[in-house]
This record gives C-alpha cells, sequence and structure tokens, in this order.
C-alpha cells in the first residue's frame, strides 16, 4: 500500500491510531474488585458476628476465605495475562500497585499485636491508596469515591474497639470495592 | 521562509504510520491486535512490519501461545525517534 497520503490524513491516521490504542486498557479489574469486595466482607461481617452473637472460640477463622479467593486471584490473573494481545505501559504498573498494597496488608496482619490490633483500620487506608491509584489510572471516578470511602471507614475503624471495627470494614468494604466494582463491570461491557 | 524537512518515506504511507502510530502508544502488541485495529490484510501487514523491522524501527518478536506462533511487535528507540521527527515535519508542513 505505496499510496499518497496528504498531511491532514497523516495526522488523522496518527490520531485515530492513538486513540484506539489509548481505549484498551485492560478490562478484567472489575473481577478483582468483586471477588476481594465479596470475600472480605463476608469475612468481616462474619467475624463481627460469630464475636457479637456466638461464644465460638475461633472467629477468625472466616479469614481462611481469603486463601481460596487468592488462588482464584492468581489463576484469572494468569489467564487473562496469556489472552491480552496487547500491553499497554500502564498494564504492568496497574498490577504492581496491588502487589506492593499487597505485600504492606500482609506486613499489617503479621505486626498486628504491635499495630495494637489495628489492622482493620491500616488495611482500609491500604486498600484506599490501591483503590485510588486503579480509579486515577483507569480514568474511572467510581474508583476514586469508592477510595475516599474506604478513608473514611479507616478513619472511622481506628476509633472504635476491634470487634466494632470489622461492622464498619464491611461497610467500607462495600463502598470502596464492591459498589464501584459493580459500576466499572457495567462499564466494561 | 521555513525549513521543509522531508517526511520519511517510511513512515508517510497510511498503515506503515497507522502500525507506528498504535505501538508508539503501547509497550507491544501482537500480530491480531495490529490487525483488528488497522482493518488491513495479514498479508500486507507482515509486508510493512518486516520493513519498519529492516529499518531497525520495530522489534518483532517470534514465540508460542500453546502451539500457535505468536508474533509481538514493539517500537524501538530508534523508531520513537524517527516517529517523533516524522511528527514534527509533519507540523512544519501544516502550520
Amino acid at each position: 500500500m505505496e499510496d499518497k497520503l496528504s498531511h491532514t490524513e497523516s495526522l488523522k491516521i496518527i490520531n485515530e491510531m492513538i486513540a484506539q490504542a489509548k481505549n484498551n486498557f485492560d478490562k478484567s479489574g472489575s473481577f478483582y474488585f468483586l471477588l476481594w469486595g465479596w470475600v472480605v466482607m463476608v469475612a468481616n461481617l462474619g467475624h463481627y458476628l460469630l464475636v457479637r452473637f456466638t461464644s465460638y472460640e475461633y472467629p477468625f477463622a472466616v479469614w481462611l476465605l481469603t486463601i481460596p479467593a487468592a488462588l482464584v486471584a492468581a489463576w484469572y490473573g494468569v489467564r487473562q495475562k496469556n489472552k491480552a494481545s496487547v500491553k499497554t505501559h500502564f498494564s504492568g504498573l496497574y498490577g504492581d500497585i496491588w502487589i506492593g498494597v499487597g505485600i504492606c496488608i500482609v506486613l499489617s496482619l503479621v505486626f498486628m499485636p504491635k499495630i495494637n490490633f489495628n489492622h482493620g483500620a491500616i488495611i482500609m487506608m491500604l486498600a484506599g491508596i490501591g483503590t485510588f491509584m486503579s480509579g486515577r489510572m483507569l480514568k474511572f471516578q467510581p474508583l476514586v469515591v469508592g477510595a475516599i470511602a474506604l478513608w473514611i471507614a479507616s478513619v472511622v475503624c481506628f476509633n472504635l474497639p476491634e470487634t466494632d471495627q470489622y461492622l464498619v470494614g464491611a461497610i467500607g468494604i462495600l463502598a470502596g470495592y464492591i459498589i464501584p466494582g459493580y459500576l466499572l463491570k457495567s462499564a466494561e461491557q | 521562509m521555513k525549513d521543509l524537512t522531508p517526511l520519511d518515506p517510511l513512515l508517510h504511507s497510511q498503515l506503515r504510520l497507522g502500525i507506528m502510530s498504535l505501538l508508539i502508544s503501547l509497550e507491544s502488541a501482537e500480530f491480531t491486535f495490529i490487525k483488528e485495529k488497522t482493518g488491513a490484510t495479514a498479508g500486507n501487514i507482515s509486508v510493512q512490519l518486516d520493513k519498519l523491522s529492516t529499518a531497525g524501527y520495530i522489534e518483532i518478536i517470534k514465540s508460542f501461545k500453546g502451539k500457535k506462533p505468536l508474533t509481538t511487535c514493539k517500537v524501538t528507540k530508534v523508531g520513537i525517534s524517527a516517529f517523533e521527527t516524522y511528527v514534527k515535519a509533519l507540523k512544519n508542513y501544516i502550520e
């Protein structure tokens, strides 16, 4: 195709192709928000209800739910990576932010006694960073609002006893992950 | 009178310019993605990719996805600089 191009046609091609590339962000973000949103909300609520209304000795056992969730997330991540026909400059960075957030969450769980069992508040704060960055990168405002909800939940948690933090955590995750997650899912389709 | 640099003939072609504009915005793209976005035929794209690769503007990586052969393309530093020069020259013509 050695056709003659006018200057304005050249410019038009450049603009069109750059726009095409831009519109091609990874369309699997909502899966993670919904997976982790539901798992963490159910675990938070479960923990709260078990402590408040039962004398069950191991209420924290509900958090074992996060193990299969992590396996599902890893399996889904590998599958999406193999399926993707394009890699943007952002795609690596997007995942890296969540890896960083995940490491910090694990660290705050390891040092729970040292942080006076305020891990719930700290996890909300960290999840807020990831959600905020995701919202900015995808240019998706509901995630930014979700991040603010998580930070508000964090402030509330810091002022409550440990057990009540689980209830606030569940509400924070509903507002910060699940609602924006469903909105993102419908935007992706 | 403005000094009008001639436009790089390698980039001044509809499909090659399209491919380069696409790749410049991405880290890498598979052949199928380029085909889908440009709407050109596989044969034509192959020919143009070879020309861009010979000039050192792009890197073509051949591998396998499962059992299927996979072609991935990536713009090089030379390609980025050629693209920038082309856009600058184009601006001078239009202004």
